[in-house]
């Protein structure tokens, strides 16, 4: 494969942006109309997804360290789709199709050679990764709701059962899809760690205009079916320094954190733990009780409530970022992040104006905004 | 040798035998001879008809590869055609242009909604602070009257509900009496006016007449005043 002919190839076919794959779509469905019923009604955010996927996998074509454990997370993530070995075929002609189109006449028999042999590259890795999860996992986990708690007018707390063992580690979230909303896919914190019983938390924000969110914390009931993805994300509790643990949670952030608490609880020395969750009202702080009472079951775990935009309570005013550079010594704690996009950016760059080094900084950025 | 429907194969042609004559002349068969060449002239003609179709299919599949060449879409049968691939594109953008309206015009309304609610309910939480207020200081107020009502006697009260009847009486005279020297205040201020309009020594004797009369009514509403109160605070 000439690398720097194909990546010629793909920056002159991206530059007609989302017409690539407008056209790609269009094209595989007109070729394959029962592939249709395997994506949303809209098709706007799957179309960025592709490209995104698409350059990240040109732009890393030589360095297979790189290209293929990608591919293979690109696999495994889409039998939660149904996607079967047997499609691949047909996306990689309407791919090349696509392709030959948006190049015109600088498609060449060379270029067409390169493109389906770095397309083989890829598919032959996301089916084998696909092929290989599919002797100990379940496309996707069937799981039904067990108990369904409405907190505020925008926030509620999820309990489900999982119809098949489900592991993931304190910190992780899960693609979810509710019957209401089908082929819709949002990711979601567990809210605790492992249980016997397996069952699995998940703190839900209904977001403006948020389709799935709402579906979820309205439409949703104790015995409405829902499906998980695999496990995924990076955020988790890393106990090889033996530091002491700040975890700065914004809303519903709160709910990966709330895992590591937990997972913390289950360790023989618990680390010291500082937790600072903040909410816009006093009402916000949705899940504070509960917090309480671990903090008084457990001595090691310090809980700081603060409030943002409601004058006159009675405890700490002020977002995250200003309670913690108010209220906790930060010396070489790692930390851990989780909230809105802009309470994230806002407390990162408070913990490295304290002196915090960046390599202690966790973040999970879930990319809403909180109005 | 009738073999007619045979395939005309080189192996057939070599291994083809002739009866001999018989005695007397030499040489083979005629009218085998004869049958033979019919057979494969017959053999002859079909190859040439089939290679000449087979030679019109090739030039005719070769055209149709030189032509997909530019025009990738119509090469293949059952391939998808541009139009078509456009068509559906455009029914797709479409339906996401719905979709996001539909989704931009919840979020709107949503947020409206929870800006009206906080305003509403920071609103109320004001009014609640105020009305508790104002019902500790009344409670305060009547219990402190409650306290002092207490230690009056029957005859203390009457003698009370008279003052305060009089009282009343009284801030309505003052009320009418001031008026009444307002009203006579600016009589003198538009008599010094129209004086002023007169005439310059009309002015001076006029505006001084108006002083007089000025400074008399203004002694005389201070006395009456200075007497008003007197007499309030005697009541």
């Amino acid at each position: 494969v000439d690398e720097r002919r194909l990546k010629d190839s793909f920056a002159r076919v991206a530059a007609h942006g989302d017409e690539v794959a407008l056209f790609f779509y269009s094209h595989l469905f007109l070729g394959n109309p029962e592939l249709r019923d395997m994506f949303p009604v809209s098709m706007a955010g799957q179309r960025d997804r592709l490209l995104g996927a698409l350059g990240r996998i040109v732009a890393a074509v030589s360095d297979l360290d790189s290209l293929l454990p990608f591919a293979a997370d690109l696999g495994r993530d889409h039998r939660k789709f149904g996607t079967l070995a047997e499609h691949y075929p047909v996306v990689g002609a309407s791919l090349l199709a696509t392709l030959a189109h948006f190049s015109g006449t600088e498609w060449t028999q060379d270029l067409e050679r390169d493109w389906t042999q770095a397309y083989t590259v890829v598919a032959q890795a996301m089916t084998e990764a696909a092929d290989d999860d599919a002797t100990r996992n379940p496309p996707a986990w069937e799981a039904t709701v067990v108990g369904h708690e409405r907190r505020t007018t925008e926030i509620a707390v999820l309990r489900v059962a999982p119809g098949a063992a489900f592991s993931y580690v304190p910190g992780q979230s899960v693609a979810v899809e509710c019957a209401a909303r089908p082929r819709l896919w949002r990711f979601y914190s567990m809210a605790n760690a492992p249980r016997d019983d397996g069952s699995v938390d998940f703190h839900v924000r209904i977001l403006d205009g948020g389709m799935v969110s709402s579906a979820l914390a309205r439409g949703t009931g104790v015995g409405s079916r829902l499906r998980l993805g695999a496990p995924a994300g990076t955020l988790r509790l890393d106990l090889s320094a033996g530091r002491d643990v700040l975890l700065a949670a914004g809303s519903t952030g709160l709910a990966p954190l709330k895992a590591i608490i937990e997972q913390a609880a289950g360790l023989d020395q618990p680390p010291r733990v500082h937790l600072v969750f903040g909410a816009r009202t006093a009402a916000g702080l949705y899940d504070l009780a509960d917090l309480e009472e671990m903090s008084g079951r457990w001595p090691w775990l310090t809980v700081t409530a603060a409030v943002s935009a409601e004058p006159g309570y009675p405890g700490e005013n002020g977002t995250v970022a200003d309670v913690i550079s108010r209220r906790v010594p930060v010396t070489d704690q790692d930390a851990y992040i989780c909230g809105s996009s802009a309470m994230v950016t806002a407390t990162v760059r408070q913990l490295r104006s304290l002196g915090l080094a960046t390599d202690h900084i966790h973040v999970e950025d879930f990319g809403w905004s909180e109005s | 040798m009738s073999a007619t429907r045979e395939l005309l194969t080189p192996e057939r042609v070599r291994s083809v035998t002739f009866t001999t004559t018989r005695l007397g002349r030499r040489g083979v068969d005629e009218a085998e001879v004869r049958a033979f060449c019919e057979w494969a002239a017959a053999g002859v003609g079909r190859l040439r008809t089939e290679k000449d179709l087979l030679e019109a299919e090739v030039s005719r599949l070769r055209e149709r590869l030189l032509q997909g060449k530019g025009n990738q879409e119509a090469e293949q049968p059952g391939d998808v055609h541009l139009q078509a691939v456009s068509v559906l594109s455009k029914a797709q953008q479409t339906a996401d242009r719905c979709v996001a309206d539909a989704q931009d015009y919840s979020r709107e309304l949503v947020q409206e909604a929870r800006l009206r609610r906080d305003e509403l309910l920071r609103e109320a939480k004001v009014r609640a602070a105020a009305i508790l207020e104002e019902a500790r200081t009344s409670a305060a107020d009547s219990d402190r009257a409650r306290e002092a009502g207490a230690m009056l006697g029957e005859a203390e009260r009457q003698g009370l509900d008279q003052e305060i009847a009089y009282l009343r009486t009284f801030s309505d005279v003052c009320r009418t009496h001031l008026r009444a020297y307002l009203e006579s205040l600016t009589r003198s201020v538009e008599e010094w006016e129209r004086a002023e309009r007169a005439g310059l020594t009309a002015v001076r004797k006029s505006a001084a007449r108006a002083l007089v009369h000025c400074q008399h009514e203004l002694a005389g509403g201070a006395a009456g005043l200075a007497g008003l109160v007197c007499l309030g605070r005697v009541g």
